[in-house]
Parts: structure tokens; sequence; C-alpha cells
């Protein structure tokens, strides 16, 4: 098996943020923390105007600073490249949230990081993501990449105009695009 | 279980814990979002504390051997724990009215909740995709749960019963609470309810909701009120020119499978991606993988128009109908039928009345006909786009290329949602809008279809593929007595003045539907309605969000200042709760016994079970009207009990047979199965048995191209319009209409029109200017505000969930061009006035709307500041003012606002806003 990753078709997303409330349920997360996050975007001048969103959790990088940087070997990359926190391991000191370029680990109330596994327990039965399996448009894959690029690519990226270097990390992920998410000039909206 | 929610509020258990499957970890973690950590939390914490305490002691005790994990990356890390093989899922209730009807299931230990999921019952495709919950059904468990909740009988601490100097009935709404015991509210609430009748009679007790209505039905003559609500002017329009509405009549359109067959979607304001969350878009997504284009005309640029690829119309709110005459105009200036034939003069000859002079109805008291109108012969204005892009915004030559669109040759589906006809006068528009479709024949055949597609029905019409059974509850032998209902757009002021128009028979149209003219003969309909009299003194609500969701707001914040009692039976202190006197706590769905989902799409049924004990004191609806009733002895027995009355629906649910035509019973139940429930009832063969069908909570009806459960939208009708009448006067579409015209034109307001004119709307686009000179001066309110519904809430309902304030904070939307003009950034919290009333909200300025446009999203709960009567929310309403008009439409899209930036304090996020907990 190849690299594991989630792929996202951010032409059908419609920014409904349904991922992003299931996975606060599966986790449990308190206002304030978000794993998994929708954000709103637009280009262009009214009426030549598009718009996108951009639903993003941990992605599960090749090369995570999170895993480098952590000094209690609390994170770690699971058999199948799931990069997760060992609660119990980890001291809440914050140099993963600090270094993560995606911003992804948080640090919870309780005092530790936290961050998407994947749901990696979910995942060992068989099934999905919770995220995935809760898209209302269905934007929303986990797999392997390369099968993953076979299906649904060939024109996938893994970065966008306002995400970091992706050589930095190396991130797990494909996104299909349309010609409005290549624009510099976008505007993010909180709505 | 009364200290549950205590429990939850606690921060103190370990994610450690949570991370190892601990069920009570799990439900406290939960409990961290319940309770918001918002500054008025529950007080309550010293159990709440040691109760954590002991609990995170035992986790810890219980685990301790697996924490002296070596730290080195390589090691063996702690396993993790599979969350969900605790407890058991059920299907919990997702009852809200909000375009969707989705699976909704539960995680359930020892009575408490540990998390929710959705429909994972089957492989996800194209053809019976899996009935995915959105946002708000995954938040479900933050109000059944929520540290909001009313938890005990409240009342008003300045309030006592008995009217005259005991009622202070300007505290309302700033005042504080008490608690009561139950005994206590019931015996103040009966006794102001007899003292009340005996003195002002029985009139004067204003029942907003179905459950107080029917005690006060058993007692005598009541007030009511009705609305045209989410219709808008298609309200009344089934019944009396022959089409369905989307709602009571759903063979409207073709079904979801035929939708794909479409070469082009033309639409009106129809925005699934916020407003039909659930398959929808899906389905029309389909379509466009089939090659259909979809043009879509709004005000914003949607994520429907954004993720369907559409192309974009934008267009003046309330204008839609001089856009729809335009398009008449050019396809009557371009039809030739040899050499482009765009009419299909074959439908209109056959099938409507009152297009042309050739085709009056018999019945027509005026000679005028739409042809002749849209060329202008009766106001020497024909309706060219140029003479509709003035007030439309469209420009000419995009409303040509529509209309040619449009032709017989293509497959066209026009389709619409409600909410163009939430407008005032806007009441010739579904006329207007079937018209345009038949002008094209887009009636009757596989790939055409013209009407309404929204709400829980959106893209997927048709008779019901699977329904539930009744509860054969035989009604009790008591006499009741009818309500008079006041409809919404005057209610308030009629509270407050004591005068209103009694228009009793639209309110009913929409009801008897196939029978309206049985009920409302010529006569009833020739006879104007008469000006009557009111004096309320108690309003009861219960399970409605009325004084937040009608119009006129603002007055009716005065209306219940001036009563002598408000009763409200609620979940949270919502708008009605706040401006009452009494507050009584209900369950809700999840913590009542097992119901069907009604509302859901047509190949679909779903079933609920009981999922948690009811909260703190919360009583079910029911049993407070029961308890009311013994008080005023006025009970009746029911003939059997909810169990029974569960058991007969779901014995009488049906699915249709393989031939598409017969229904079958849908659930297997055994004797064994009786046995266990203590019903009476007998065995039967279904589809599905009994105990599968309560764990799945959804049967769904397989689909594939080529089945026998298709449906082609007036077929029958199309070929033999003779030997298939529609339910019109005529038994045609109606393009002139008699009926309608005398049915709205006694309703009181104002004289409508046999065929579809346009007149300015009250509030709309002209209005915006001095004079109503669209060449003038602007106005003092120089916007147009639409109310778009909000991914946050349905309605009103959910929208006091955390997670959901978090996710969506709903702004207000204002262009970029105007944002300029009025030196506004995103973010700034601005004031948005109308002559009734005003709000504040943060900006969010976009490209996505059109100048001139603002869109306050609909239901937040109105906060207001006594001080300045400024609120605080968003709440749309309390901008709405009390127009009548037509046939009494709620104009929520017709509104004249004024926006700047607020030089006051700017006002926090949404989330940030404390949670309204009492006690």
């Amino acid at each position: 098996m190849g690299r594991l990753g989630f792929y996202f078709d951010l032409t059908r997303c419609t920014g409904c943020k349904t991922c992003q409330i299931a996975c606060k349920d599966k986790n449990r997360l308190d206002i304030g923390t978000i794993f998994r996050n929708v954000r709103d975007f637009e280009t262009g001048r009214y009426p030549d105007v598009d718009c996108y969103h951009y639903s993003s959790s941990c992605n599960h990088c090749e090369t995570p600073a999170c895993l480098t940087i952590c000094p209690t070997g609390a994170i770690y990359k699971a058999d199948d490249g799931a990069v997760i926190i060992d609660a119990e391991l980890c001291d809440g000191c914050g140099k993963c949230a600090e270094i993560c370029p995606y911003e992804v680990p948080k640090i919870l109330p309780e005092g530790i990081a936290g961050k998407c596994d994947s749901c990696k327990v979910r995942r060992d039965k068989g099934e999905n993501p919770l995220c995935v399996d809760a898209c209302q448009t269905r934007c929303l894959k986990f797999g392997d990449l390369d099968e993953l690029e076979a299906e649904y690519g060939p024109d996938l990226v893994n970065t966008l105009p306002f995400l970091p270097d992706p050589a930095m990390t190396n991130p797990s992920i494909l996104i299909k695009i349309k010609d409005s998410a290549k624009d510099e000039n976008y505007r993010e909206k909180y709505m | 279980m009364s200290k549950f929610i205590n429990r939850l509020t606690s921060a103190s258990i370990s994610r450690r814990d949570f991370l190892k499957g601990s069920a009570v970890a799990t439900a406290a973690i939960a409990g961290l979002s319940l309770a918001g950590c918002q500054s008025n939390t529950v007080s309550e914490t010293t159990e709440a504390a040691s109760t954590s305490a002991a609990a995170t002691t035992a986790a810890q005790t219980t685990t301790a051997a697996e924490t002296s994990t070596a730290a080195e990356v390589g090691t063996e890390h702690t396993p993790l724990v599979d969350l969900e093989a605790e407890g058991t899922w059920l299907p919990a209730s997702c009852w809200h009215n909000c375009g969707g009807k989705c699976l909704v299931k539960a995680l359930v230990k020892d009575g408490v909740v540990l998390r929710q999921k959705t429909d994972d019952l089957k492989e996800d495709t194209d053809d019976n995709p899996q009935q995915r919950a959105c946002l708000r059904g995954r938040a479900q468990q933050q109000q059944a749960l929520g540290a909001d909740r009313i938890k005990y009988p409240m009342k008003r601490k300045n309030w006592a019963p008995g009217g005259g100097d005991n009622v202070n009935g300007d505290l309302r709404g700033k005042d504080e609470w008490e608690q009561i015991s139950w005994d206590e509210a019931l015996d103040m609430i009966t006794g102001e309810i007899k003292r009340i009748s005996d003195a002002y009679g029985t009139k004067s007790v204003l029942c907003t909701g179905s459950n107080g209505g029917s005690v006060m039905a058993k007692l005598g003559e009541y007030t009511g009120w009705w609305g045209t609500a989410s219709f808008g002017t298609w309200w009344a329009i089934p019944g009396v020119l022959g089409i369905g509405d989307c709602c009571i009549d759903v063979k409207n359109l073709n079904d979801r499978l035929d939708l794909r067959k479409v070469d082009t979607v033309i639409a009106f304001g129809i925005n699934p991606a916020w407003s039909s969350l659930g398959n929808a878009l899906n389905f029309y997504r389909q379509a466009k993988d089939n090659g259909a284009e979809f043009i879509i005309i709004d005000p914003i640029y949607t994520d429907t128009v954004s993720s369907l690829g559409a192309k974009w119309v934008p267009i003046r709110p309330a204008t839609d109908m001089t856009m729809l005459l335009a398009i008449a105009y050019t396809m009557l200036e371009e039809d030739d039928p040899d050499k482009n034939p765009l009419i299909d003069w074959d439908f209109l000859n056959r099938c409507c009345y009152g297009f042309d002079a050739e085709h009056m109805p018999p019945d027509a008291r005026t000679d005028e006909n739409f042809k002749d109108y849209v060329l202008g012969a009766y106001d020497e204005t024909p309706k060219t786009p140029e003479w509709a892009s003035e007030i439309c915004g469209v420009d000419p030559d995009t409303i040509r290329e529509i209309a040619r669109k449009l032709g017989k040759d293509n497959k066209v589906a026009l389709l619409t949602s409600w909410s163009t006809a939430r407008a005032y006068n806007s009441d010739s528009l579904p006329q207007l809008f079937i018209t345009i479709g038949a002008m094209g024949g887009h009636f009757g055949k596989s790939g055409h279809m013209t009407g309404v597609s929204c709400w829980n029905y959106a893209a997927n019409l048709g008779p019901a593929l699977v329904t539930a059974g009744t509860s054969n509850l035989p009604p009790s032998d008591r006499q009741t007595y009818p309500a008079t209902n006041i409809n919404g757009t005057e209610l308030w002021d009629a509270v407050l003045n004591g005068k209103f128009k009694a228009n009793q028979m639209l309110q009913y149209t929409l009801y008897v539907y196939s029978q309206w003219e049985t009920f409302f003969p010529e006569e009833v309909r020739t006879t104007p309605a008469p000006e009557a009299e009111c004096d309320i003194h108690m309003i009861w609500h219960d399970a409605a969000a009325t004084l937040q969701t009608l119009d006129n707001m603002s007055a009716g914040i005065k209306a219940h200042r001036k009563m002598d009692f408000v009763l409200s039976q609620s979940h949270f202190m919502t708008t009605n709760s706040r401006y009452s006197d009494i507050v009584l706590p209900v369950t809700t769905m999840w913590e009542r016994g097992p119901s069907f989902t009604s509302g859901v799409n047509r190949d679909i049924m779903l079933v609920a079970d009981h999922i948690i004990e009811p909260q703190f004191e919360a009583k079910d609806d029911s049993w407070i009207c029961d308890e009311i009733s013994k008080r005023l002895d006025v009970y009746d027995e029911p003939a059997f009990g909810p169990e029974q009355q569960f058991f007969n629906q779901m014995a009488g649910c049906k699915v249709i047979a393989e031939n598409g035509k017969d229904f079958e019973p849908l659930v297997t139940i055994t004797a064994d199965d009786i046995k266990e429930l203590n019903v009476e009832g007998e065995p039967q063969e279904g589809r599905i048995s009994y105990k599968q069908f309560m764990a799945d909570g959804l049967y769904q009806v397989e689909r594939h191209e080529g089945d026998n459960y298709g449906f082609i939208a007036y077929e029958a009708f199309r070929n033999d319009p003779e030997a298939n009448p529609l339910c019109s006067h005529t038994g045609k579409i109606e393009i002139y209409s008699q009926s309608y015209s005398d049915l709205i034109t006694n309703h009181g307001y104002n004289y409508l029109p046999p065929i579809p004119k346009y007149t300015p709307f009250t509030c709309g686009y002209e209005t915006t200017f001095k004079d109503n000179d669209i060449h003038g001066e602007k106005s003092d309110y120089p916007f147009q505000a639409i109310n778009s519904h909000y991914l946050r809430r349905s309605h009103s309902i959910l929208d006091n969930l955390p997670w959901l304030r978090e996710a969506c904070p709903n702004p207000v939307f204002i262009s970029q061009t105007d944002a300029d003009a009025k030196k506004i950034e995103d973010g700034d919290t601005v004031l948005v006035s109308s002559a009734y009333g005003k709000t504040l909200r943060k900006a969010c300025v976009t490209e996505r709307i059109m100048p001139g446009v603002v869109s306050l999203p609909h239901g937040a709960w109105v906060d207001m500041d006594e001080e300045t009567g400024i609120d605080q929310a968003g709440a749309d309403n309390y901008l709405v003012g009390g127009n009548p008009t037509g046939i009494g439409v709620s104009g929520w899209n017709t509104q004249n606002v004024n926006i700047e930036k607020y030089d006051g304090k700017a006002i926090p996020d949404d989330v940030d806003v404390p949670q309204r907990i009492y006690f």
C-alpha cells in the first residue's frame, strides 16, 4: 500500500461545515478547538465572482515537523503512516502547535496537544474517517493517494494559494481545484 | 438524572480517559461543549466537581498500569481504543422544519449520549444515496442536552395572577425569574385561563400553537393566527390554479431520475446548499453530470451557483415578475412556428385559459388576456426586456437569452423556491411563473417541468413511495369550538388595536386542496371579508416560535407587554419565553417515546426511538395540556396510550409494490413483537422486520433507471385535459383566473387582477427611491434586505447551539461596492435599520451579493437593548413591519433598510455571547 491521505474535491464542497461538526462530536471538542476546519474564500469582482471552501485537518505529512520536534516522543507515525499524538506521553509543551506550518495541533483545555488521527481506529475496522462519511456533497475521501489520483486526477494539487510551501512537510493531501482556487488575490470570509 | 447536565458541565475529567474509551469521560467531555464554558454557567458545581473527581480517580486507577510507557520514538504507544465499542446506536429524531429530514443516530450507554452518527446502512451511490445528516443534525445533542435547557417551571418575579396592578407587563423581557413547582405553575395557569375567559370571553385567549389550542377549543371559541409561512404567495395557489405547491401537493414536478434528462435548468432563488441539506444538491449535480446547464437567478452568488458551475444572473429582490414578463414578451416577439418555434401553442390552446383573446375561460368577467397585457395593449407599456431591466437589474440580452432557452424544443426544468414569493404584493408571481412554463410547454413530459422545488422535497418530487400509518386514535366525543384566526401580518397590530380583517378563507385553501371549491363556492369567494374586532388578554405559546418568526416583532413585543398573562412551553429561553410570565420546561423528541418523522423525502421513512430520560423537570407538551385540562374539568381519557398509537402507525406503514402502482405493508410484525410491546394487533408480513426497522431508523426504497417508481408531473393532464382536469375552477391552468382574483380581492387588502400584472411591491425596489421614482433620489432606506435561510439553524430552532454558533457567525452580507461607499470594512459592527427597528451585526463584505441588496440571515433570537431599543442579535423580524397585502403574505424578502458603520461599541461574536442559562 502506498501513502495514505485525504482527497478533497474543492469543486464540490459548499462549505456546509458538516465535517467540522462531525469531527467536533467524535473528538468531543469544546468551543475554541477545531480539528477539521472549513474556511471560506472568494475571488474576482462582482459580477464575475467565484467562491470556494477548504476543508482541512491534519495532513499526516510524510515528513511531519510536529513529530520531529516533539521532545517526549508522544507524536508518532502509525503502521499506515497516520501521524498520531499519544496522549499519555504528551506533556503539553506546545512545540508541535508552534512548528506545524498548517497550525494543526491544538493545545486542549486539558493541557495536552490534540489533533486529527484520521480516525485510525475506524480505519482499522475498515471504515472511513468520520468526516468522509459525514460529507454532504461527497467531496472528502481518504485512501491510497496513488489510487485516489488515478480515480480523480490527473490535475490534483497538494497546496493552495494560502497554504505553506508543501516542500516543508510533504503533506499527504490531494485537492481537486478549479481556476478560481489558483487566484492569488483570494479573500477569506467568515460567513 | 436531574443532575446529568451538571455533571456534564465539569471540565475536570481527563481527555486521556476519553481516549482510553471511558464512557464517563466521553460524556463529560461532551459536556464541555454543552455548557459552553460561559460566565453564567450553572453554579451547582459542588456535586459536579465531586462526581467528576470520583470518575477521574476511578479511570486513573483502572489504567495506571498503562501509563508508564517509555517516551521514545519508535517504542510501544498507548493503544487506541474503539470509542464506539461501548453503548448502543439508536435512531434519534431530527424533527425540525429544516428542508432536510435525514437519519440521525445517537450512541447511548446507561442513558447517556456519547456521540452521534448518520446513515451508514448501505453503500452510498447516486441512485441510492445515504440520507446523511447535516451540521445541524449532527449537533442535535447540544439541543437535547443543552446546558441552557429550561430546567424547572419558572415565573417572572414581578408578575402575579389577577390582572391589573399585579401584571407589571412593561417588565416582560427585562424582569428576573424565580423557580416554581409544577403544581404552583399549573394552578396559576388554570386560574388565569378561568379568570380571563370569565371576564373577557374565551376569544380573549390567543393560542399560537396547537397544544394550547386543543385545550381552549374545549372551553369555547378562541383566537389563533394563520400566515403564509415559508410558502409566500404559493400558499393559496395550488387549489385555485390547479398547480402543486411542493408541500401539500408534491406531484408538481418530475422525480429525481427524470431530472437527469433535462437540458437546461432555469431556477429562481433555489439554494439547496443552504436551504435543503441532504441530497437535493446531489440530485442537481447528477443532472449536471448528465450534461444539463444551470442558470440560477438570485441576488446572491450562492454555493449552489458555485458548485453547479451555474450561470449566475443577479436580480434585485421582488422584481422577478418584471423579468418573467420580459421573457414572455421575447418569446412572443421571436416565436415563429415554422422557423423559430419557441411557444408551445398546442399546450397553451388545449390546457390553459386566458393566454390570448381566443382562449378566455367561461367564467371571465373581464376581457383582458395575458398576451395583450404583455404587448402593452392595456397600459401602453410593452413588457420589453429594456422595460424589465430598469427595474430588475438584469441586462436585456440576458433576459432574451433565457427566453430563447425556454423554447419548446429544449428540455427545460423551470424551477423556483418559495423565496421569491415571500414578498408583499407577489400574489400574481406564482401564476406568472406557471404561465412562462406553459408557454414553453414544460409540463407533463419527460425532461420538461415547471414549478416549486424546495424544502424537504427539493429535486425529488412525486408521490411518496413509502408512507407511515395513522395512530387510529378516535377523537373525543366532547364538543369543540373553532378558532378565529388572524392573519400574521396584522396579528400584533390587532392585539394592540383590537381590529382586523376576518378573512377566514385562504388560510384553509391549502389544506382542502382538491376540494377547495366545495368549501368556498362562488358566493363565498365573492363576498368581501368583514372588519372584525378582538380583545386579547392572554397569549399561550407552545411548539412554535411565533414572536420570533412572525412579521412585526417590534409591535409583537409591545403586544406581549399589554397582556394580563403570557404562558410559554419551551426548551430554551426563546423569544416567546423571554416575553412571557410563566415558562414551562418541555421535553425534546429525544426524551419522548418512539415516533415517525413527518415530511421526509419520497424515497424514505424515518423512525426514531426514545434516547434519554426527560431532563430535569421537563414534561411533554401533551402532559401539560392534560394537567391543565384536568384542572379545567375538560380532560378526556384517550381510548388508548401512545404505545398503541405508535404501533398502529408502524403496522400501517405502506411501501410501493414493484409494479409501481400498489402499496404493501412495510413492516413485518410477529406475535412476539406484539407481546413484547404489550399492544393489540395482528402479525403481518412486510419488507423489513419491526426490530430491524427500529435498529436502522430508516427504510429507503431502492431506485434505478427504468424502475416503476418514476414520476412525470401532469402527464395525464397534458395528454387529455378534459379527461384529467386539474382542480382549478375550469379544470385547466388558469392564466386568467377569475376565482383567484375574487378570492384575493375579497380577502380585503387590495384588488388583484385575474391575469398576472406587475405593480411595484410594498417595500420592494421602487420604494427604495423617493416617491418611488427609480430615476430619482434614493430614500432614507435605500437598500433592499432579504432574509436567507442560514446554515446555523432551522428557522429559529438550533440558533443557540455552541458548535453551530462557532461554525456560523451570522453576519449581515453587504456588497463590496456598497461597503466602500459606506466606509464599512469586513468584520465591522454595522447598524441595520428599517422604519420598524434597528439591529447590530458584523458585516461580511462580499462580491457575492448584488449591490443595493443586503442579506440578513433568517431566525436569530432577538436580544434587544432596552436602553436604545437596538437589537444585538440580528433578528430579522425586528426590522419587518406589519404590511397586509394580497393574501396576507409575510413579505420577508421585501424590506427596505439602511446600513451604516456603528459608532457604538463593537458587538462580540455570537459564540462569545453567554448562553441563556437559568437555575
